[in-house]
């Protein structure tokens, strides 16, 4: 294994992916409200949801963008012969696109739900794939503008 | 205003119109209670059962408008008689079409809400995300044919 064998924008993509995974398991959104207790048992309440938990299809969106910013950069780091033409432009575009939605999921999150820590997060580490896409596009272009 | 087009993104074109209408349809309903023939329907409770588009609480309906610009851009561009083009477009609509394929197919599976029916909206809707990836594939083999 050596690190050396990853360019700038594989390696910085390949981080934010790793971050991405670590905080999809953070609470991203609130759900519900107060909680009452009668008789000392204790009903309702709001209760943290990861993104994973969260009944959206954001969540395997977000596992593909992970998975095309870092199957390349483990085969490069562990010395596959694979070549992944489109890499670059499907990590730039994915997580684009992800940035997209989860700036969406901002704003429209359902009624009763509130933002966490974790949705954050998440935006910061997806705009971190999306630099490192375009970043392995400009280095496999040599410069060339897409 | 199609001999700019090529075939694939002509079929990408149609996938994309054929989405947007899909996306105005019913993808997910849910049955009215059912009583036996013969048994009267007690007041106030209705046995019709309603539906929904896809425009309702899911960030699947964001990703396939987009998917679907990124499909038309060709044809629009067209359209205008635009001297603009833009060398990425085949490769984005194939892959913003693949990954479209898989997350409906994962939205009528593993996050479909229990007790609901999938409608005819979320077929068409899965059909016309193919036909985007097919056509994105195809436009993008094209240009690498039209390059030797």
């Amino acid at each position: 294994m050596d690190a050396n064998r990853l360019s700038q924008g594989q390696m910085v993509a390949a981080s934010a992916a790793i971050a991405l995974f670590i905080v999809s398991f953070l609470p991203w959104f609130g759900v519900g409200g107060a909680a009452v207790t009668v008789g000392g048992t204790t009903i309702g309440g709001a209760v943290n949801r990861n993104m994973w938990e969260f009944e959206n299809p954001l969540d395997v969106y977000l596992l593909i963008v992970m998975l095309v910013a870092l199957v390349p950069a483990a085969t490069t780091l562990f010395g596959g012969a694979a070549e992944f033409p489109l890499a670059p432009i499907a990590t730039t575009l994915l997580a684009g696109v992800g940035t997209l939605l989860i700036i969406y999921q901002l704003f429209d999150h359902g009624s009763g739900a509130s933002i966490k820590i974790g949705v954050i997060l998440g935006l910061i580490a997806t705009v971190g794939i999306t630099i490192g896409g375009y970043l392995s596009m400009q280095e496999d272009a040599g410069g060339e503008r897409y | 205003m199609t001999g700019r087009l090529s075939q694939g993104q002509v079929i990408a074109a149609v996938g994309a119109v054929v989405l947007l209408v899909a996306t105005f349809l019913p993808w997910i309903g849910v049955s009215g209670p059912s009583f036996p023939a013969g048994i009267p329907v007690p007041q106030g409770i209705s046995t019709g059962g309603t539906s929904e588009n896809l425009w309702k609480g899911s960030t699947l309906d964001i990703y396939l408008a987009i998917t679907a610009v990124v499909a038309l851009l060709p044809a629009l561009l067209a359209l205008t008689d635009s001297a603009e083009e833009f060398s990425f477009v085949s490769a984005a609509t194939f892959l913003l079409g693949a990954v479209a394929v898989i997350l409906v197919i994962a939205y009528l599976t593993v996050d479909f809400p229990g007790g609901a029916e999938r409608k005819i909206g979320a077929y068409i809707g899965l059909g016309a995300a193919i036909v985007i990836a097919m056509g994105g594939f195809r436009a993008m083999q094209e240009e690498v044919a039209g390059e030797i």
